[in-house]
């Protein structure tokens, strides 16, 4: 008894040993990360970013030339987090928790952006109103002729003159803004094979006919049947072909003037019920709502998808490497296809309103070293540096204009990894690019230069192709960010967030009557919830004015 | 105050209380302390408010979770699912103990626990992934097989029509191992004169399973039983949220995923403790019948 008593006793104390050791590390371990290493003016600060993208990343160096030189500028050193999983999750996991980076910065839209607004109200966020006037750049970025009106109202001037949020990346001319290039993509090879000309595919049901006659081939690569129609991850972005039924925007007019949510409407029963078909007949893959990335890219990068729904970045990088083994199997762009109630002739609208908003948290434990940062990210020095990286060794400014050094444009190019290695190891694309203020490539800089030319080339290609008329830039009152405004919002918001997995369910029903069962017993949810009244809020508050209801993916 | 006679007892047998405290702490940290949480189910949860600041809502979430359309179908997912893995899964793991008893080969035996103990360790997303794999019907090892023999390819995942069957399969493949060792012990524990007396008796091996074996792990498996009811309004969180897909949403979301959706993607951390609270009340409410049927019928129970 007495051994066993001594044995018990050790364990205890081993135990309280090995706790206390964990315990002494971890405070080592903050005060090294956390602690700033002297005053925010004459010393070093080391801040803490939450990047949330989903699958953003960083690199192995400890400090990138372009971080060098932000340090140099502004006192201040970076330690990154980056987001992997939902960016709405990770928004109220950090205020719920509590677990608050120094700088927050992440999508300017959904939940992620409600979560934010939410923050700003409950005084989780630093105000920054009456600093603004010593940082123009931080100012310019979110004054009020800078920011989509409906934006400005709803997520930076919306708190008593309080100022919270930063929009970043919305375009500052005409010139810039990126157009990812949306839409559905077909292998070039399949299409010669099955002797479809892919830009003669204009109408819902021609692009119906050309899955299903895809399918008929019974095509085989790598030993499996070829995909007729596929995604990326959770369903990106399949749906898209909303736009052959509408104008794409979340709401649409309903002929007197006054608007009704989309998902309301008969073109969207049609849009549903035109996908279930692809579904039931097997013509679009039924695991692209369920699937992992890696999954998904391993399909296209062995050839088993015929036609994919996504922009041109996504589609050129996952399959790259299949095209340099079979050459001429490239996607290439189908259509441009019909819109929904939109004339043929009119220039593709795009929504281009800003990415990610950022913002300081209570947390921070230096507000001046946070806006210094995030102002000099903001200045056209800042903007230039951590797109191009530095000047003098990474480009030069040659006649006005940024030109790229040959030796590490071939650098660059010869980097085929698909996380862009070397880029990232001189600090390009590790995140600073979130936080660099108005997109300004093309006025102040001289475009993406580090693209190679085959890529340039191919994006171009796709560009004549879909973007015939152009684009136009939409700029009117986005409904969704009013709609909110509302009193039944609280309400309604549960029900809203659930539209796009009762529209998944719908696609996989039994039958149409199941299918639009399940989305009419929502719809009933919907006015249950306050529906009516917020659309007659909404309706109230845009009356005469410039509302958005065509918008294309982007 | 402590009867002197209960401290004396305690002492007396100090090294037993030693190995229960890190289980005492265990359970005092992450299910007693996180029951001061549950006041945020009656409040508007607020970032700045916290779980003491944040004003009241009365039963307001409660309300929303019944007036929700799919709170019915939610719940009744949840109790058909939880009712066939306790039917099917509660059994498996006494049969299984019961074969291993029964094989002499102890080498045999040793490896058949082993490789039935390996599942348990396994994460459900790793699960989930290999079953991805292998039951694809684009390529899987699975419709591979069957292709030879004729069979044309199946969607077993994300299908209505294989839906049980996969959550109940991937349950029990996961489970059964390590469920088993309680009722290996019971029966390691069970007075061998008693089976050498069934055989005198002319009692063959069936029959000494029946009349000696299952007497043996009886009490085990009903306190075991008890015990399982209260899980009866949870399904298993990570198993559903990973198998569960939009076409099998109708029979496959569950009130675990309601909660975790809610309160994290959606941020009604408010609502989602409503919920919670729910599904607790319900356990509890199922515990202590089943407990009071079990000490009525049987004699045996957890209290």
């Amino acid at each position: 008894m007495k051994k066993i008593w001594f044995k018990g006793v050790s364990i205890l104390i081993a135990s309280t040993l090995v706790l206390g050791m964990l315990a002494g590390c971890t405070t080592k371990e903050n005060a090294e990360n956390g602690g700033k290493e002297g005053t925010s003016t004459d010393k070093t600060v080391k801040l803490k970013v939450l990047h949330n993208w989903n699958g953003s990343s960083g690199t192995d160096v400890d400090m990138t030339p372009i971080a060098e030189v932000i340090k140099e500028k502004t006192g201040v050193t970076v330690e990154w987090e980056y987001t992997t999983g939902s960016e709405v999750e990770k928004v109220n996991a950090i205020f719920a928790t509590q677990d608050l980076p120094d700088i927050y910065t992440g999508p300017a839209w959904g939940g992620e952006l409600d979560g934010m607004i939410k923050a700003a109200k409950e005084d989780q966020l630093v105000d920054i109103s009456d600093k603004l006037d010593k940082y123009p750049n931080l100012a310019k970025s979110i004054a009020k002729e800078n920011v989509p009106p409906a934006l400005y109202e709803k997520a930076i001037d919306a708190y008593g003159g309080k100022k919270y949020l930063l929009l970043q990346n919305q375009p500052a001319t005409d010139k810039d803004g990126t157009d990812w290039l949306y839409g559905f993509y077909v292998r070039k090879d399949i299409a010669e094979q099955i002797g479809v000309d892919p830009q003669s595919i204009v109408t819902k049901e021609d692009f119906y006919n050309f899955l299903k006659k895809i399918k008929d081939a019974n095509l085989q690569a790598n030993g499996q049947p070829v995909i007729p129609f596929g995604g990326f991850s959770n369903g990106w972005a399949v749906g898209i072909g909303n736009t052959m039924f509408y104008g794409g925007a979340g709401y649409m007019d309903k002929g007197d003037g006054t608007l009704e949510n989309s998902f309301f409407t008969k073109e969207y029963d049609d849009y549903t019920l035109y996908y279930r078909k692809l579904i039931a007949e097997g013509l679009l893959d039924n695991e692209s709502f369920t699937q992992t990335d890696p999954i998904a890219k391993e399909k296209v990068s062995q050839g088993r998808v015929a036609v994919l729904a996504a922009h041109f970045p996504a589609i050129y990088d996952a399959s790259k490497e299949y095209v340099k083994s079979h050459p001429g199997s490239d996607y290439i762009p189908i259509g441009p296809l019909e819109r929904g109630g939109v004339d043929p002739s009119r220039p593709v609208d795009l929504g281009i309103q800003g990415n990610n908003v950022t913002a300081i948290t209570k947390a921070c434990k230096d507000v001046d070293a946070a806006l210094r940062l995030l102002d000099f990210l903001a200045s056209d020095e800042g903007f230039l540096l951590v797109r191009y990286g530095v000047q003098g060794t990474h480009w030069d400014m040659v006649d006005g204009k940024p030109t790229p050094k040959q030796e590490w444009f071939d650098k660059f190019a010869a980097d085929t990894s698909s996380t862009l290695t070397v880029r990232k190891s001189v600090g390009i694309n590790i995140g600073f690019e979130s936080m660099t203020g108005r997109d300004r490539l093309n006025s102040v800089g001289a475009g993406d230069f580090w693209l190679d030319k085959e890529r340039v080339q191919a994006m171009e290609s796709a560009r004549k192709i879909l973007r015939p008329n152009g684009v136009n830039i939409v700029t009117g009152y986005n409904p969704g960010d009013v709609i909110m405004k509302s009193e039944q919002w609280e309400m309604l918001k549960p029900s809203m967030d659930k539209m796009g997995d009762v529209w998944k369910e719908a696609i996989f029903a039994k039958s149409d009557d199941a299918a639009l069962k399940l989305m009419n017993d929502f719809r009933n949810q919907m006015k249950k919830t306050g529906y009516d009244e917020a659309m007659k809020y909404t309706n109230d508050q845009l009356k005469g004015k410039d509302v958005v209801t065509i918008q294309m993916p982007n | 105050m402590m009867a002197p006679n209960l401290r004396k007892r305690i002492w007396q047998h100090k090294i037993f209380y030693l190995f229960m405290l890190p289980g005492i702490v265990w359970f005092f940290i992450f299910s007693y302390v996180p029951l001061f949480g549950i006041q945020v189910a009656f409040r508007d949860y607020t970032f700045s408010g916290g779980f003491t600041g944040s004003p009241w809502a009365g039963l307001k979430y409660f309300q929303q979770f019944f007036d929700y359309y799919k709170s019915a179908e939610i719940i009744r997912n949840t109790i058909i699912i939880s009712f066939m893995k306790l039917a099917v899964g509660f059994l498996m793991p006494i049969i299984l103990a019961i074969l291993l008893n029964e094989v002499r080969s102890l080498k045999f035996k040793k490896t058949v626990q082993t490789l039935s103990y390996l599942p348990h360790f396994v994460s459900w997303i790793v699960v989930v992934t290999l079953m991805q794999r292998l039951l694809t019907p684009y390529g899987g090892p699975v419709n591979d097989l069957l292709g030879v023999f004729g069979v044309q390819p199946i969607q077993f995942l994300y299908n209505t029509s294989w839906f049980y069957q996969v959550i109940l399969g991937s349950d029990i493949w996961k489970n059964i191992g390590w469920n088993s060792i309680i009722y290996m012990a019971a029966i390691a524990g069970v007075d061998q004169q008693l089976y050498e007396a069934a055989k005198i008796d002319g009692a063959n091996r069936f029959r000494q399973i029946w009349h000696v074996t299952l007497p043996g792990v009886r009490n085990i498996a009903i306190i075991l039983f008890i015990l399982s009811i209260g899980s009866l309004m949870s399904a298993g969180y990570e198993q559903l949220l990973l198998l569960n897909g939009p076409a099998t949403a109708g029979i496959g979301s569950v009130l675990d995923v309601h909660v975790i959706t809610s309160g994290i993607s959606e941020g009604r951390l408010s609502y989602a403790a409503a919920v919670g609270l729910f599904q607790s009340i319900i356990g509890l409410i199922l515990i202590l019948t089943v407990n009071r049927i079990a000490r009525k019928v049987s004699d045996v129970s957890l209290f």
